[in-house]
């Protein structure tokens, strides 16, 4: 990816406008016995087509913002999505997106590792209070549901930073040079023709 | 060329963790009135307006999307409520004249009226952000200290006890509701119930209410309210009296004579909060 500023300023109103959807809405709809969580879902988008520093400082940032809206304790989020983030960016530079089963997947599964990051975390920090097994039905459904999230969200984003995008560019450039290598063969059967 | 690219991405990576550690750190040693608190709640001020306006504006949406979880629900809910309305009509006539008959009357009267609220102010709010996890179970409502507000209210729903305000701006406050792992209750079993501290189960939407007072038995269905506990004038609950809470789910015989602990379910539907009162002033 290509960061300009003007892609900058896309990638922060994406995660300021992941945050607020996230704590104005998607929060207050339950489903599965639990909330979807559309923040990892953006930051793993944002890693798979940014790279790891994008994903990482996405994480960073918008674990910042949750904290500060919502009253947590500040850097707990922020390591949980960094990790997120940045594991998406790394498996992004090392294999190509293959199929358009691999983002739902691999975000579902990272969706599970923020989760999860972010019960130890708090484990660590201290819990005052008996931890229920149902804790882990909580960490399920997110991933699920975090699968089912990126289906819609993935691609929304990749339109949205496509400018930026150096595969996209490429695959631009394949594709006119194709059809103008074709237009010009074609032409030129015709005008043997 | 790569080699570098490397190492930029493993500065970016080591420098981010520490930021995070040194925040956490920070939080953690600092008084709620320390530069970083201040700095965060002057941010989330800021910050308000847009968090209100997207409430208003995602209302319907969200409306919509209850609307189809709860009437799903209530299909399979409904017969079994009708029979349970027509049985309590009857209980409820019965108790009537009981009442009645024994002249109890203007004793209920007196009782409402001492009830722990005399002397608290009602703020109605709406509920305008939530967490999305149990392990920070949080949300923030839109009054705040403009509105009479204050750090350790209470707050209510119609059906009972939802949280505490633990942080206050202008025009907001952050609830910590009792799911959260760090809030505890003084509670008792409604009448001369045994007295105890009311924690959450962190993952389950359940309290563990733990006895003090071991030696009273406690029973499935036996209702919890706040106990407004008060031992001298340094030590008092931040809640204030009879507020309910809760019924008991699992008493399970065995496990309350060696634990000393039975499980809780809350009456505040926790999980579908939008309109609560915090309780202000009183005795804090």
């Amino acid at each position: 990816m290509i960061v300009t500023p003007p892609i900058l300023a896309r990638l922060a109103l994406i995660v300021f406008l992941a945050v607020i959807f996230q704590l104005a809405f998607f929060s207050r709809v339950p489903l599965l016995g639990s909330v979807a969580n559309l923040i990892p879902v953006v930051i793993v988008a944002l890693g798979l087509l940014g790279g790891a520093v994008t994903g990482a400082v996405s994480g960073f940032a918008a674990g910042l913002l949750i904290d500060t809206m919502i009253g947590g304790t500040p850097g707990v989020t922020s390591l949980s999505l960094m990790a997120a983030g940045y594991l998406a960016g790394r498996w992004r530079e090392g294999y190509d997106i293959v199929s358009s089963l691999v983002p739902p997947l691999l975000t579902g599964a990272l969706c599970g590792v923020a989760a999860l990051a972010y019960a130890a975390l708090q484990l660590t920090l201290g819990v005052d209070a008996q931890v229920s097994a149902l804790a882990i039905r909580e960490i399920l459904a997110q991933a699920l549901l975090g699968a089912l999230l990126a289906i819609p969200v993935f691609p929304l984003i990749r339109r949205v930073l496509r400018p930026a995008l150096v595969d996209d560019a490429r695959g631009r450039a394949r594709v006119s040079s194709g059809a103008m290598s074709r237009g010009v063969e074609r032409g030129r059967w015709r005008l043997s023709a | 060329m790569y080699r570098k690219q490397v190492r930029r991405r493993r500065a970016v990576l080591v420098l981010l963790v520490v930021a995070c550690l040194m925040l956490i750190s920070i939080s953690i040693s600092q008084a709620e009135s320390g530069p970083l608190h201040s700095v965060q709640r002057s941010i989330s001020s800021v910050l308000n307006p847009i968090a209100d306006g997207a409430d208003r504006a995602l209302k319907p949406a969200r409306d919509l999307v209850n609307w189809f979880d709860e009437t799903f629900d209530a299909r399979g809910e409904n017969e079994e409520l009708q029979s349970e309305v027509a049985q309590l009509q009857e209980e409820n006539l019965a108790l009537r004249d009981a009442a009645e008959e024994a002249g109890y009357d203007a004793e209920l009267e007196k009782l409402a009226e001492s009830s722990g609220l005399d002397g608290y102010e009602q703020v109605g709010a709406s509920v305008r952000m939530r967490s999305f996890t149990t392990w920070n179970a949080t949300m923030t409502i839109d009054a705040g200290s403009s509105d009479g507000v204050e750090r350790d209210d209470a707050v209510v729903t119609d059906d009972g006890l939802a949280g505490i305000v633990t942080d206050v701006t202008g025009g907001s406050a952050v609830v910590d509701l009792i799911t959260n792992p760090d809030i505890a209750v003084t509670a008792r079993v409604v009448g001369e119930g045994p007295v105890g501290l009311i924690v959450p189960i962190v993952g389950s939407n359940r309290l563990d209410f733990t006895l003090i007072q071991g030696d009273k038995e406690v029973k499935d269905g036996d209702e919890l309210v706040t106990a407004g506990f008060s031992s001298d004038e340094t030590l008092a609950s931040i809640y204030p009296a009879e507020i309910p809470i809760g019924a008991v789910k699992e008493a399970i015989p065995a496990e309350q004579a060696q634990r000393q602990q039975v499980t809780v379910e809350p009456f505040a539907d926790l999980a579908d909060l939008d309109q609560v009162t915090v309780l202000t002033g009183g005795e804090q």
